[in-house]
């Protein structure tokens, strides 16, 4: 037996969090999301709700409003309704911000038929590079980013006002110039079980991500090459995983945020929730430092630490926000329903701390989530699924189930020091 | 809103739970292809001494009279590689000046040469090639190279470039005669064919496969050149050209002649189509894939076809050897589809469909790829796959 120290702040066993939300009026059937979530400049924020089978939305929440709204259907959106082809299920990237103020991002497929359609005229037709531009509530659709295939990750940058994505399942690096309307695609980066879920914008514009095993490489839009540099993230050995499932690969980073005061990413990797600093500009090319883990605690060493989730964010605070996942957490691929608890890391102090279990007001639970964002005021929001009780007599609205438990999805809000 | 207090704590946590649940079951670790059948090789020794992605791409392979398996890559640059099934592993041998493409044009001659067809880019509607020099014919010689070199990533290949077999033109395929000494091949964009002769080092143009461009958009600038050559058991060349017909070089003749037989198509279809891939079988025939993806066998002698049908619901038919079993196997699927593998026994003339070419050796790697361009078969049986993708590996398949 082998024992671990480590200094953390954490809430008494049974602590609790209370957390306010707001569901999606009308979309009660989306069941999941994965990192689109964007808290914009003017206050909404922005959310892709995914679909499988079906057709994802756009939706924005009205902060100033308290309302929530459906921009619409992203298979329609893409002109491809009567394509009875596979639907445009899921933005399943990272939305960005223009200096116009419209949201830039791309659109993913929901299922994959264990890859047997990819290429086939009943198969996805591929991603779509949009803008959504809310002085006008209208959607453009720049057309295909990748044939067959979804932009799986990605990444706005306002400064070379480009969409950056990478692709699935084939991994390839593409992106849109948007003032040029030209897309790329730069070929492949990785294979389908390990492509990174984030690409990291540093303020040079240069563009991060991993691949191979933890390795980083770099996008110089200067130059428009990709290097890998000779850095790796802070990954546990393979051998350890097992409860993953296969398609999880343990050696990529889930998720990073920039920092403009450090001017150094923060990311959480997937195979131990391992929180790591990615400094682009350390000698001589970027310096990788371990800094702790965020997961719940207890599983810091265990082979069941549930897999990563995208729920990382930057508060105002200068506090990292993470929603660790109780248990290994994929919406209705979950096997048994656990609650999340909020993580936080001080990056004035170096410490960890413990929220404790994430809770509505009701008592309801949220049993996880995968995307988080800070607006301007520091409040922080996730999307994620949140436990349904059904009421006699009445039809459930939900999604799903996670084990016996019926879920829908929901824009999550906590609000730092309140 | 609150939060409930905190407590500082030290935490001891336990590095080995005897317990562990697995979410899903061993069949979500969705696998066609049987995995012990199958692997991958690095192109190089990872993470350094690799050849670069970007420049992986491996659309040419060539196995040497004593079994030594030799690749050459494209992309940035090509680089020509070596694997010698004694060690197994992948000797990059350099980089190949002027080169970002080498297309089908890998051939090793009876002595152990290396020759190798360089090209600025194929299948591109000939862009870029207003101010292209031409493609070069080089020559690798083992025996003054690998031995003494190791393995060389940045520094160039120690070639003899034997001249550019027509100006402006690439190399986009190569075949050899090795009884007779003499290299054949296509130039591209517009489908020349050429001999080289080892021992005098005569180098001639005989005429072209093709002279239009393929009907199309106006966009489309390609010419109907057949992507790969045979050579028949009386030193006859085959290859296909315009109107989806087959051409021969006559030895005898020395006269490239356009064949009153087709190549099998889609009927309507038939100024599309051209010959992907070919092989030979121990009786004489040369069989071939189609763009279009059919198989056929040609009976060089009698000049009959026959269309063996279509294994794959794809287009293109990118790699084919006839392995030790008897059977040939292919590899079909375009640039934009997922590659297959499959598997033709001409004695019971049925296929056998081998599916995706994926590679899962979780924990330790796993690699799918979806494009391949060459195919080879290695002394010992083993089958060589060469993946054409930005980030590249070497795949073995090894038959029942």
């Amino acid at each position: 037996m082998i024992l671990a120290l480590e200094v953390r702040a954490a809430g008494p066993l049974g602590s609790t969090i209370q957390v306010d939300y707001r569901v999606f009026p009308d979309l009660a059937m989306m069941d999941g999301n994965w990192a689109a979530l964007f808290a914009a400049s003017d206050g909404k924020v922005y959310a892709g709700l995914a679909y499988h089978g079906g057709d994802g939305h756009l939706v924005y929440y009205d902060s100033k409003t308290d309302s929530m709204h459906d921009v619409g259907n992203l298979t329609a959106l893409c002109g491809e309704s009567l394509l009875r082809r596979g639907p445009q299920s899921k933005i399943h990237a990272k939305f960005g911000e223009g200096k116009d103020g419209r949201i830039y991002f791309g659109t993913h497929a929901g299922n994959w038929w264990d890859y047997a359609r990819l290429g086939t005229k009943e198969g996805y037709p591929g991603a779509h590079w949009m803008a959504y531009d809310p002085k006008s509530s209208r959607v453009e659709d720049f057309g295909l980013a990748c044939p067959n295939e979804g932009v799986n990750t990605g990444a706005y940058d306002p400064a070379w006002n480009r969409i950056y994505g990478l692709t699935h399942p084939r991994g390839h690096f593409v992106y849109f110039d948007v003032a040029k309307r030209v897309a790329v695609d730069k070929g492949r980066i990785n294979n389908f079980e390990s492509i990174c879920r984030t690409l990291g914008i540093d303020k040079a514009g240069n563009v991060f991500g991993s691949f191979g095993m933890g390795q980083i490489f770099k996008y110089d839009p200067r130059t428009d090459q990709i290097t890998e540099l000779p850095l790796r993230l802070p990954i546990r050995p393979k051998g350890i995983s097992i409860g993953r499932d296969y398609d999880k690969s343990e050696t990529a980073w889930r998720v990073v945020v920039w920092d403009d005061e450090t001017q150094k990413f923060y990311g959480v990797e997937e195979s131990a929730t391992t929180l790591f600093s990615f400094d682009p500009g350390g000698i001589p090319n970027g310096e990788v430092r371990r800094l702790g883990q965020l997961c719940v605690p207890g599983f810091e060493e265990r082979r069941d630490v549930p897999y990563a989730t995208l729920s990382l964010t930057l508060g105002n605070d200068r506090k990292l926000y993470y929603a660790a996942a109780g248990r290994e957490f994929d919406y209705s691929g979950s096997a048994e329903p656990a609650t999340s608890h909020l993580m936080s890391y001080d990056l004035k102090t170096g410490k960890i701390e413990d929220h404790g279990e994430m809770l509505l007001p009701d008592g309801r639970r949220v049993l996880g989530t995968n995307a988080a964002t800070t607006r301007s005021d520091g409040t922080i929001y996730f999307v994620g699924a949140i436990e349904v009780r059904p009421i006699a007599g009445k039809p459930v609205e939900a999604a799903g189930r996670i084990g016996n438990v019926h879920y829908r999805l929901a824009l999550i809000i906590f609000r730092p020091g309140a | 809103m609150s939060v409930q207090r905190t407590w500082l704590s030290i935490v001891a946590v336990i590095a080995f739970v005897p317990f562990a649940w697995a979410q899903r079951d061993t069949s979500y670790d969705f696998s066609v292809v049987s995995q012990v059948r199958i692997d991958l090789r690095d192109l190089g020794y990872p993470p350094i001494d690799l050849i670069p992605s970007d420049e992986s791409e491996i659309r040419a392979l060539a196995v040497a009279p004593d079994g030594r398996v030799y690749g050459a890559t494209s992309g940035g640059r090509s680089h020509l590689f070596l694997l010698d099934p004694r060690h197994g592993y992948i000797q990059p041998l350099g980089t190949l000046a002027d080169a970002k493409v080498v297309h089908h044009s890998l051939v090793v001659s009876k002595s152990g040469e290396v020759y190798i067809g360089t090209a600025l880019a194929v299948d591109n509607n000939a862009q870029g090639y207003e101010q292209y020099a031409g493609g070069h014919l080089l020559k690798y010689n083992p025996g003054e190279g690998s031995a003494l070199n190791g393995i060389r990533i940045d520094k160039p290949c120690p070639v003899v470039d034997l001249g550019i077999p027509s100006k402006g033109q690439a190399i986009y395929a190569l075949t050899i005669d090795r009884s007779r000494d003499v290299i054949y091949g296509l130039t591209y964009p517009d489908g020349e064919f050429f001999s080289y002769q080892i021992q005098s080092g005569a180098m001639k143009v005989h005429g072209r496969v093709a002279t239009k461009i393929m009907p199309g958009e106006k966009f489309e600038n390609e010419k109907a050149i057949g992507r790969a050559l045979a050579v028949d058991q009386e030193g006859n060349v085959f290859t296909s050209g315009e109107g989806g017909r087959f051409y021969r070089f006559n030895v005898k003749t020395q006269q490239l002649e356009r064949l009153e037989i087709e190549v099998p198509a889609v009927p309507g279809r038939e100024v599309y189509n051209r010959v992907d891939a070919w092989t030979t079988d121990g009786e004489g025939n040369l069989h071939g894939g189609t763009s279009d993806g059919y198989l056929f066998r040609l009976n060089p002698a009698k000049l009959a076809v026959v269309n063996l049908g279509k294994p794959i619901s794809q287009y293109r038919i990118r790699g084919l050897v006839l392995a030790h079993n008897g059977k040939l196997y292919g590899i079909g699927g375009d640039g934009d589809e997922m590659a297959r593998l499959f598997s033709y026994d001409p004695a019971s003339g049925s296929y056998e469909l081998l599916g995706m070419i994926d590679v899962n050796r979780r924990p330790y790697y796993s690699w799918h790829g979806y494009v391949f361009d060459a195919m080879e078969v290695g002394l010992d049986g083993t089958v060589y796959m060469g993946q054409a993708e930005r980030k590249s590996k070497l795949y073995l398949y090894y038959p029942q």
